[in-house]
């Protein structure tokens, strides 16, 4: 349109003067007279279309394909090499391969003649640790009346299969170590294999014989599972109960002997003197232990003894109870099963009563109104698969926790949030005489006995 | 001749049609484009998105904290693939669990200045007064060893890497060894006291709070989470600071003179249960309060310290600043440690330990055999650390192994090499298990036996009648040879 009046335009200036009434063409019209301002005017508005539409067409062609593959995808590659790198990294430090294994692990050779041992055969225990205790005044067994006690308990070197698992370890730990510190006993954390044959759950086996006779000094050694929680941080095991036993399991006697359950005493919280005769059935205990066909034959032989028992290879607790019910008058008359309060406790009959059992009950009783010990059976968070909902154990395991971190913190004045929260609350205003409280709360003041000692 | 001419206003007509059209279609092209901008267009995103990403590729920052974040991106990429199953821990969100009932606490009056609670002024005489009337609960448990209370912690929740947690679990055992064989208190904290002073600031609130509800701690003894003991035989010289209130590991030269930010540090160190030691609390806590105040307090940190480089303010800057400006009421009772490692910086350390082991042996505390590797700058538990992954957690790995090493040997096993998790025995069972004495004397050492004591105090104290009192320090040799009668009860 622009070019034919611009033509006409000219046409017109051309032909000023006179007015064509006939042209050789014929039939033409007569072309429009434009002054030049607006030609331009014409012009600026061609321009501003042409820029206007570039302008769109560039934002809609990189909205489209996008500016990001003209830049550099360098920054890309780097990044999928870091995560390569990464990934490759926490497989290593998950997987079980040691920079020290042997690069053909060869199977240990399995001679059926060899019952395996724990170690060499110690018969005089009890007149060596009391000779030494003689010898040793700075190291007594019992310190203000109470019997040392060592705690014990402990994860595989090896982090979780999952980030979660290892983060209820450390809580539990903690859990530990808080109720520990109220009540002046030992930590002992292992974290070795110390003998490859008896690994899992029968791992605690040379660890206990071995802690025992490292530490005369020791009255009681208490194995305590990683996945059991004190909730009772008040109360005490009141050992002078058992100054007639050996070794203080949770169970029921009935359960044990009249129905032969697998489940009739839990391995996961129990006691053991320091003395001879614990040495003796931890070498009568071993032997269904070691890894490979020993101890899936010796799983044969439980599961076809003991009530309920699924087929699988042999555990430590339905051996010791297969233990008590063959050689019951060997060993039983030194053995308490106790279960007037929860040495070990069950957790899931216990973790959904806890608000119950604030409203109605306190700390210090131990049993169903106020657990002493919640045990996470099944839950098994540091693998990859319990025998629970994940979301079940993860919540009651939370629950259990800060229910138990709630007696601690009522000392310095604070509560959680809730028992699955985190957070805290403030329970108590900071004042200028801190200490009068301290003498009401600390829970040490309570379990505090009697100074002095006894050997 | 109307032919032609119909022909021509066709053609017009025609032309303007197409100019009409191609302004309608430019018209839609910008709608579009103004809808994109405001609401959006699905897969080709939005103006927001794009500044985003131009700020990324071309932001050389990023590059450097790529490890870190990768470490956790790594993490939920294997994850997505797992099979969604109830039982499955891989699978689940922890973080949907928890729950904060109650609701917040009341917001602070921002006008007025933070304060870590009310003054108390009477402090030596309270505790004074409460050990006289609790004897059972002692400050001092051994002849020159006073109660010590080792304190640590981490976050209550999961940590953002996926192996953080186990560092923590292993740095913990780490601590719970040391603790059992020199008689110390162990307390771990994963409560947060006071949201203001989050951070590396939380420990003032739990220090304070830890010193007036534990009267009977003598010497409180703060830990780093990233820190750990690999002298286990160690004992920390506890007479060469019977005047002195607060001992960190620094160099006199660097505070004082230099006023370098790293002259001190606020990892590992100890501090007195008494007065003064609640007034420095009092005076080192106004520059933590979150937000504002810690910003603006970072500031003045950075100008007026050497070598300090530009973020909010930190513990450990801040006392060294509280030093420097107010040397004559504080310098007099703090001790500046730089004979062994109450704190040592990794990255010297960390390699040399084959031939620490070659060399020299544990009990010596400093650079031939360090007391504490404190891994300032790894944070294994968080996203972004200053150091390569890889050397951290291997290092940690080193650094753990050394020190189990010397608990291993008490039971005749060594870790099989310090890279390795597995154990072999170094020493074989025997039938007379309480002959074998272990090589470092660790199983039944001198600073663990028990003594019992009598009421021992602080300087003025005047003790009644029928207890025993006896002058600090004792010669060494008596150490190991009396016991005590305390004076309720016969032995």
């Amino acid at each position: 349109m622009g070019q034919e009046s611009f033509t006409a335009q000219k046409r017109g200036v051309g032909a000023a003067a006179t007015l064509p009434t006939t042209t050789p063409n014929g039939g033409r019209p007569a072309p429009s007279l434009l002054p030049r301002g607006r030609q331009i005017h014409k012009t600026f508005n061609n321009i501003k279309i042409t820029i206007l539409c570039g302008f769109v067409t560039i934002l809609v062609l990189r909205g489209t394909i996008g500016l990001g593959n003209l830049v550099s995808s360098e920054s890309d590659a780097v990044n999928q090499h870091l995560i390569e790198e990464t990934n490759r990294l926490l497989d290593e430090i998950r997987s079980d391969k040691d920079p020290d294994d042997p690069d053909n692990p060869s199977e240990p050779e399995y001679n059926p003649n060899v019952t395996y041992t724990l170690g060499p055969k110690i018969t005089n225990w009890d007149q060596e640790r009391k000779s030494w205790l003689d010898r040793n005044p700075d190291f007594p067994n019992y310190v203000n009346g109470k019997a040392r006690i060592l705690l014990v308990t402990g994860s595989p070197p090896n982090p979780c299969d999952n980030a979660i698992g290892d983060h209820y370890l450390l809580k539990a730990i903690k859990n530990k170590i808080d109720y520990c510190r109220l009540h002046g006993i030992e930590i002992v954390y292992n974290m070795a294999h110390l003998d490859k044959e008896l690994a899992g759950y029968w791992a605690k086996l040379p660890l206990i014989r071995r802690l025992m006779l490292s530490h005369p000094e020791v009255e009681w050694i208490w194995w305590m599972d990683s996945d059991a929680l004190f909730t009772d941080m008040v109360f005490e095991v009141p050992l002078k109960k058992y100054d007639g036993y050996n070794m203080v399991i949770h169970g029921y006697p009935d359960l044990l002997f009249d129905q032969k359950s697998w489940i009739a005493v839990n391995t996961g919280s129990f006691l053991f003197r320091n003395c001879q005769w614990s040495l003796d059935l931890l070498d009568v205990w071993a032997p269904m232990g070691p890894k490979g066909p020993v101890r899936d034959e010796a799983g044969r032989v439980l599961t076809a003894n003991l009530k309920g028992r699924p087929a699988f290879e042999a555990d430590d607790q339905s051996a010791l109870i297969y233990l008590f019910i063959s050689q019951r008058n060997v060993w039983m008359d030194k053995v308490f099963v106790e279960n007037a309060y929860f040495l070990h406790g069950y957790w899931a009959g216990l973790v959904d009563r806890y608000e119950e059992m604030i409203e109605k009950y306190h700390p210090g009783l131990g049993d169903e109104r106020w657990p002493f010990v919640t045990h996470f059976v099944g839950c098994k968070p540091c693998g990859s698969y319990g025998d629970y909902p994940v979301e079940k154990c993860l919540r009651s395991m939370e629950r259990a926790f800060n229910f138990a971190d709630n007696q601690v913190l009522k000392l310095y004045g604070f509560r959680h949030r809730g028992l699955v929260s985190p957070k805290i609350k403030r329970i108590r205003n900071e004042t200028v005489t801190p200490l009068e409280f301290v003498d009401q709360l600390d829970i040490r003041h309570s379990a505090q006995g009697s100074s002095g000692s006894q050997s | 001749m109307t032919e032609s001419w119909f022909g021509q206003r066709r053609r017009r007509q025609l032309q303007r049609f197409l100019q009409k059209g191609k302004l309608t279609i430019l018209c839609l092209f910008l709608t579009i484009i103004v809808l994109r901008g405001n609401l959006g267009a699905g897969k080709f995103g939005t103006p927001e998105t794009d500044i985003e990403e131009i700020r990324e590729t071309f932001s050389f920052y990023r590059k450097r904290v790529e490890p870190r974040r990768v470490l956790e991106e790594a993490e939920t990429i294997k994850n997505d693939d797992a099979s969604a199953s109830g039982n499955n821990y891989a699978t689940f969100d922890i973080n949907n669990m928890f729950v904060d009932e109650e609701g917040d606490d009341i917001k602070p009056d921002p006008n007025k200045p933070y304060s870590l609670g009310p003054k108390i002024s009477d402090w030596d005489e309270q505790r004074a007064d409460w050990l006289k009337r609790n004897p059972n609960f002692s400050n001092f448990i051994g002849p020159n060893k006073p109660r010590v209370l080792l304190v640590t912690g981490s976050a209550p929740k999961p940590c953002e890497n996926p192996v953080g947690d186990h560092y923590l679990l292993k740095s913990i055992k780490n601590k719970i060894d040391y603790c059992r064989l020199h008689g110390i208190e162990l307390f771990y904290n994963m409560a947060l006291l006071d949201a203001e002073m989050a951070g590396f600031w939380a420990k003032l609130p739990l220090i304070r709070k830890l010193l007036l509800s534990h009267p009977e701690v003598e010497f409180l003894w703060w830990m780093d989470s990233d820190a750990m003991f690999t002298d286990m035989a160690y004992e920390v010289p506890w007479e060469r600071y019977k005047d002195r209130n607060f001992v960190m590991h620094g160099w006199n030269e660097m505070v004082y003179d230099e006023k370098n930010w790293i002259g001190l540090n606020t990892g590992s160190f100890l501090l007195r249960n008494c007065q003064w030691s609640l007034d420095i609390l009092d005076a080192w806590a106004p520059m933590g309060p979150k937000g504002k105040v810690r910003d603006e307090a970072g500031k003045v940190l950075t100008s007026a310290l050497k070598g300090r480089p530009v973020f909010e303010a930190d513990d450990q800057s801040a006392m060294v600043y509280l030093l420097v400006t107010e040397k004559d009421k504080w310098a007099e009772k703090v001790y500046l440690e730089n004979h062994y490692y109450l704190h040592g910086y990794w990255g010297i350390l960390v390699d040399k330990y084959e031939e620490m082991m070659e060399n020299y042996h544990p009990g010596l505390g400093d650079h031939r055999w360090p007391l504490v590797t404190h891994f300032v700058g790894c944070k294994p538990c968080g996203k972004f650390g200053d150091y390569p992954v890889e050397r951290c957690l291997k290092q940690m790995d080193r650094a753990f192994n050394f020190g189990d090493n010397q608990i291993l040997q008490m039971y005749g096993f060594t870790h099989k090499s310090l890279a390795s998790r597995r154990v072999k025995r170094t020493r074989n069972e025997t039938s007379n298990p309480l002959e074998v004495k272990d090589d470092l004397g660790l199983l039944h050492p001198a600073f663990k036996a028990v003594k019992f004591y009598a009421v021992v105090f602080t300087l003025d104290l005047e003790l009644p009648f029928p207890f025993l009192s006896f002058p600090v320090p004792l010669p060494p040799p008596l150490v190991g040879e009396i016991t005590f009668q305390s004076g309720l009860g016969s032995e």
